[in-house]
């Protein structure tokens, strides 16, 4: 059971690209249709748990659904099996980038890749606003964090402090 | 000494990134970049491109990316430990109390004004990376033919991102 679960995480980990979002029909098909480890409403709440939860999403949901299947011993390994694909990749490129990162064709792929970079996140930024209830009321408070952190360099950490402060704040009131 | 500042590093990158992927760059940006000047402006948009063409989520890539850059396998090892030691304590707690907790009215508020906030960070990342990505009539069509690929033609990001490198291979300037 125990090896299963690091497998099927092992396979989320590693037939994901592009991150976050794009795992989660993969892992509710495996978890929820091909496994039957949780029902489908159990997947739902951990799936609001891990977007409300610091971190990578497809790490949040790795460690819900593993504690949920069999325990902190369920919980590591599905955890060890969604980012172990990542890891060795990145260190390998890593490897690879620093001997190559000088070469012309490397440096000549980056001029189309940063823009193309840009791009991707331009996308999500739209997808994100339009689902974070966004109107003509609060859209200044987006705005005003976009630009404290993207232009004065503001960390985000007080930000976000502020925030939760705040909504306890709101609903103590 | 340069391992365990790493750690802890990471460790708040992982504490304070809400909101998934994109939202985490602008936390990564202003300790990595900002703070310790660990990696350049240029390379920090090389880590966000080579993160969205390998598995797995962008943190976990641009946290093992950083690591190898500064302190070889090791580095990277505790780098990704870091980022993920802050999801394994909350996600923990969190599954096994979240039925109890999201009926809490001020549990429900911190998120709803914390999505929000995810769009702002969003929206600054693509503040800090425009400047130093889109800078010539090259780099601005580029980006409105990858932005209108992925936007009204589904294409997806991996795809996107093999086309655009070797669009660049064969026509950029080195």
């Amino acid at each position: 059971m125990l090896i299963r679960i690091f497998l099927t995480f092992l396979k989320i980990g590693a037939f994901t690209i592009g991150g976050g979002y794009a795992m989660i029909p993969l892992i509710k098909r495996e978890v929820c249709t091909r496994h039957g480890w949780i029902t489908e409403e159990e997947f739902l709440d951990g799936l609001a748990a891990a977007q409300s939860c610091p971190g990578p999403i497809a790490v949040n949901i790795s460690i819900y659904t593993g504690y949920h299947v069999r325990g902190k011993a369920g919980m590591l390994l599905a955890l060890f099996g969604t980012i172990l694909p990542s890891t060795v990749s990145i260190i390998i490129i890593a490897i690879l980038f620093r001997q190559y990162a000088e070469q012309t064709l490397v440096k000549r792929a980056f001029t189309a890749l940063n823009p193309a970079v840009v791009a991707l996140i331009a996308v999500p930024l739209i997808q994100m606003a339009k689902k974070s209830g966004l109107n003509a009321k609060n859209a200044w408070f987006p705005l005003a964090i976009a630009l404290a952190v993207g232009l004065l360099n503001v960390s985000p950490v007080y930000l976000i402090l502020l925030t939760i402060a705040f909504a306890v704040y709101e609903t103590r009131r | 000494m340069i391992l365990l500042t790493m750690l802890f590093t990471f460790f708040k990158i992982g504490l304070f990134s809400f909101g998934g992927g994109y939202a985490i760059l602008a936390m990564i940006r202003q300790e990595v970049v900002i703070h310790h000047a660990w990696i350049t402006e240029a390379e920090f948009v090389q880590v966000v491109a080579i993160s969205q063409m390998t598995p797995g989520p962008i943190a976990i890539n641009a946290a093992t990316f950083i690591g190898y850059q500064k302190a070889g396998v090791l580095g990277s090892l505790i780098c990704t430990f870091g980022v993920i030691l802050p999801s394994l304590i909350i996600m923990l707690i969190i599954t096994m109390s979240y039925l109890k907790l999201k009926k809490l009215p001020w549990f429900q508020q911190i998120f709803k004004r914390l999505r929000l906030l995810s769009v702002g960070l969003i929206a600054a990342a693509l503040i800090m990376i425009m400047g130093n990505a889109v800078r010539d009539w090259y780099s601005v069509a580029i980006f409105a033919v990858c932005f209108a690929a992925t936007w009204r033609y589904k294409l997806n990001p991996f795809t996107m991102l093999i086309l655009a490198a070797v669009f660049g291979m064969v026509f950029g300037s080195a």
